[in-house]
């Protein structure tokens, strides 16, 4: 299926993927703003931001968006990432205007209410604090703050809490209205609907607001990383959990294909999107060297794939009674393994069928596709989604052995462990 | 969506199809009745863990090299009534992937070296749930709902006792008493041509042996209304929890108390509880009301997540919430409103071919007519306004459900 792109006068970006035959229209609209773009004191101000863009504005009241989209049975929902902030609405195939309208409002007149950005504290704290329950959430953020000195990926998504309790309204409508412009937007749409009727929709929605200067791109760059940094994070608990990351390049980089590929071989494939389901990959190394053999009871692999250079991250959750240092060793003996043991011709044959099928799992839907092409083109280019599968098809095994090399290196890594103190259960 | 193609095999499975080909995939989705109501406790989660970790003829990692190497995934998941199987190919690699299944449903090895890792992460998955704020007080709650005596009543993975204990003859005995293909249903959806449903798929299937066709789970009688606290000082956030014995799906008063669980909690930004718990009192993440129906009875809950401080006034909240379906039940607008949401949502829900095998699923699996996706849109046209509010304020009555607080939660006073 071809993707139709199109940019209006004022610099959105649109990008049409019409599926005739669906039973539903979905609507995205993406924004270049994540937590990379905050700055510290007002960390947590994009996700706030996104809650605020719930609560009307324009031709919205304070629940409208709920109630029509509700009340047309549609799926709506929001998501703020370290790169970008995104939206959507599915809605039945012959209200593809009020995905627009709604859109379009939350793009240029969102109200942010004093008292409802105050009202919103407490429910965005409350999210912060029901993280905190989580042991692999303080683990994940303990993670990213020791391998970032510099670069905003250091700060979790939804902020500090201090910064929380803090940040002011004005803060937060001057950030909305720096960022939420057309030229710093794609909308995407996906599902049933003819393109040139849907384009004049979108003309019509979209066409008269206008650009805004935008901030001048990030120009902060995390310096190479020159020694291993190990964190510990000992709270009350019943499991301990080792997670280990290492730098990588950016999702344009030309090795996000092998680095994908040796994903795959090491910790197996359930593809790119949210909806890979709860199928468990048990064909890979890391399975094979930790769970089988009775060190841990999951563990994954992920190349993050981010705007800038991210991390590519491995976490396991400890089996009772064994050592959590065991753990690491025998993950690192995998991971690090990997460039004296290269990919055999069976792995990477799997590799590549697997990234190549999962493509079209992936594909499966309106809401599936508007999310893909939606997150490629706000974090990197919606040209490199199909690119990238075909690339990955042409990965070889010296390709991983480089990457793995080139990365995976001791002086590259930082291993955060959680360790369970009395007192969990 | 049209009618699904259905099949009943000679050996009791029913399969059924959804053919569409603009995805080039396809999803199945089954299930067989060796839940936790089946068997002793812990027995119906280790079996089906166990059911895809190789077979009598190949290993653990044969069986999972030989699935990923065609790209597709398999996965069995226990649940209270039974387990659900699903699936993910494509059409070049259907044949070899239901090999594989079949081969796991009906031969499965029960290897004792399978067993410790599956003892491994159901221990390590029950101690994740006592860590849990949300999920310990759910599963405390549905102690409360349901009586000990009620198969419903316990954990359906059991307890570290249990874990503790299983081993792989128990696990062979419960599969041969119960993972006959009578009772059995696998629903299809996506790009697979009828032709090829009714020759290779249905071939596949027949080669299951039928076995005893399933009891019936007894109806659940409601427990008389009980609190309880957990105390878990080191955790930042509380959760609560409130509910009580609700309804089976096929009891006439289901698509009622659906509609108005939709409009309590879920609609929207989750509908009345959202509304007033989060948007209006900014004092929960989360606050939303689900209904759990099964065949032989069901559960509805209402679940809030907050800061500990704000926990009195968020019960409080949620209790006058519950009150307000009495003292000002729905309005003709609010069920107008919940009408279009639940035929519109039941549209955009058939996007995906996992979503539609489910859905033509679980139409077989509480026998609701194989024309019920189209009959659907005028049962929910025809739903009486009056059994609306009559259900909510029935099964969200505060003073008949019982409540459970997990978190940090020592010193706060709550009045259930």
């Amino acid at each position: 299926m071809e993707t139709i792109t199109r940019t209006l006068d004022n610099g959105l970006t649109v990008l049409l993927r019409p599926m005739p035959e669906a039973p539903a229209v979905s609507v995205w609209v993406g924004y270049k703003v994540g937590s990379r773009n905050e700055r510290p004191g007002i960390t947590g101000a994009t996700h706030w931001v996104e809650h605020m863009l719930f609560k009307g504005g324009g031709k919205l009241k304070k629940g409208d968006i709920d109630s029509i989209v509700g009340r047309l049975g549609g799926k709506f929902n929001g998501f703020t990432d370290t790169d970008f902030t995104i939206y959507f609405e599915t809605l039945p195939p012959g209200d593809l205007d009020t995905g627009l309208m709604i859109e379009a409002e939350r793009m240029r007149n969102a109200a942010f209410d004093p008292q409802e950005s105050d009202a919103e504290r407490g429910v965005i704290i409350s999210e912060r604090e029901g993280s905190e329950n989580s042991p692999k959430y303080l683990l994940s953020e303990e993670m990213w703050h020791l391998a970032f000195h510099v670069h905003p990926y250091h700060w979790p998504v939804v902020g500090w809490k201090i910064d929380l309790e803090r940040i002011t309204r004005n803060d937060l409508y001057t950030y909305y209205l720096q960022h939420y412009a057309p030229n710093n937007a794609v909308l995407v749409l996906a599902g049933k609907f003819e393109p040139e009727d849907a384009m004049r929709r979108v003309e019509s929605y979209f066409g008269l607001f206008r650009p805004e200067t935008q901030p001048p791109p990030l120009a902060v760059t995390e310096p190479a990383q020159e020694g291993e940094r190990r964190g510990e994070v000992r709270r009350p608990g019943t499991q301990d959990h080792v997670m280990i990351g290492y730098h990588v390049p950016a999702l344009a980089h030309a090795d996000t294909a092998p680095l994908l590929v040796l994903q795959a071989v090491l910790g197996g494939w359930r593809g790119l999107s949210l909806f890979g389901g709860g199928f468990v990959p048990r064909s890979n190394r890391l399975y094979r060297g930790l769970v089988d053999k009775k060190l841990a009871t999951d563990v994954s692999a992920q190349h993050r794939m981010q705007a800038d250079p991210g991390l590519f991250t491995i976490e396991a959750t400890v089996r009772e009674g064994v050592d959590p240092a065991k753990v690491e060793t025998a993950a690192l003996e995998e991971v690090e393994g990997l460039r004296r043991k290269p990919p055999t011709k069976e792995e990477m044959a799997r590799a590549a069928r697997q990234l190549r099928v999962w493509h079209a799992y992936d594909l499966d839907g309106p809401t599936a596709q508007g999310l893909l092409y939606t997150w490629f083109e706000v974090a990197a280019s919606h040209t490199l989604l199909d690119d990238l599968i075909d690339r990955c098809q042409k990965v070889t095994t010296a390709d991983v052995r480089r990457v793995a090399d080139a990365y995976f290196d001791e002086t590259n890594r930082t291993v955060c462990t959680f360790l369970a103190q009395e007192g969990g259960s | 969506m049209k009618e699904a193609v259905r099949l009943k095999l000679g050996n009791g499975a029913v399969l059924l199809l959804h053919e569409d080909h603009s995805n080039p995939s396809i999803a199945f989705r089954g299930s067989v009745r060796a839940g936790a109501a089946y068997g002793r406790p812990g027995i119906a989660e280790f079996t089906a863990r166990l059911l895809l970790r190789g077979t009598k003829r190949r290993s653990a990692a044969k069986i999972s090299d030989a699935t990923e190497d065609l790209a597709a995934a398999l996965a069995a998941t226990n649940g209270m009534e039974s387990v659900a199987l699903e699936g993910r190919c494509t059409r070049e690699t259907l044949k070899e992937t239901l090999r594989i299944f079949i081969e796991s449903l009906a031969t499965p090895a029960f290897a004792p070296a399978e067993l410790e890792k599956v003892r491994g992460e159901v221990t390590g998955d029950l101690r994740a749930q006592e860590d849990d704020t949300r999920r310990a007080a759910t599963r405390r709650l549905l102690e409360l709902v349901y009586p000990p005596s009620h198969p419903y009543h316990a954990d359906p993975k059991g307890d570290a006792r249990s874990a503790a204990k299983i081993q792989a003859k128990d696990a062979r005995a419960f599969h041969a008493a119960h993972y006959g293909a009578a009772g059995m249903i696998v629903a299809f959806s996506g790009d697979l041509e009828t032709e090829t449903f009714r020759g290779l798929v249905a071939a596949a299937f027949e080669r299951l042996d039928s076995g005893e066709p399933p009891n019936p789970v007894p109806t659940p009688k409601p427990s008389k209304p009980a609190n309880a606290v957990i105390a878990m000082p080191h955790k930042s956030q509380a959760d609560f929890v409130a509910g009580r014995v609700a309804l089976a799906r096929t009891h006439p008063d289901y698509q009622a108390l659906n509609l108005a669980t939709i409009l309590f909690g879920r609609i929207g930004l989750y509908g009345r509880l959202g509304q007033k718990v989060r948007d209006d009192l900014g004092l929960a993440y989360y606050s939303f009301s689900s209904l759990e129906a099964r065949l032989a009875g069901g559960h509805c809950l209402v679940s809030a997540g907050v800061n500990p401080k704000n926990l009195a006034q968020a019960v409080a909240a949620i209790r006058a919430e519950m009150e307000r379906l009495r003292t000002e039940p729905f309005s003709d607008a609010e069920v107008r409103d919940g009408k279009t949401h639940l035929i519109g949502s039941l549209q955009v829900t058939l996007e995906r071919n996992p979503e539609n095998a489910a859905a033509i699923h679980d139409i077989e699996y509480y026998g609701l007519g194989n024309d019920y996706l189209e009959r659907y849109p005028e049962i929910v046209r025809g739903l009486d306004p009056e059994s609306v509010r009559k259900t909510g304020a029935e099964y969200y009555d505060p003073d008949a459900s019982s409540w459970v607080a997990s978190g940090p939660v020592k010193g706060v006073r709550l009045s259930f």
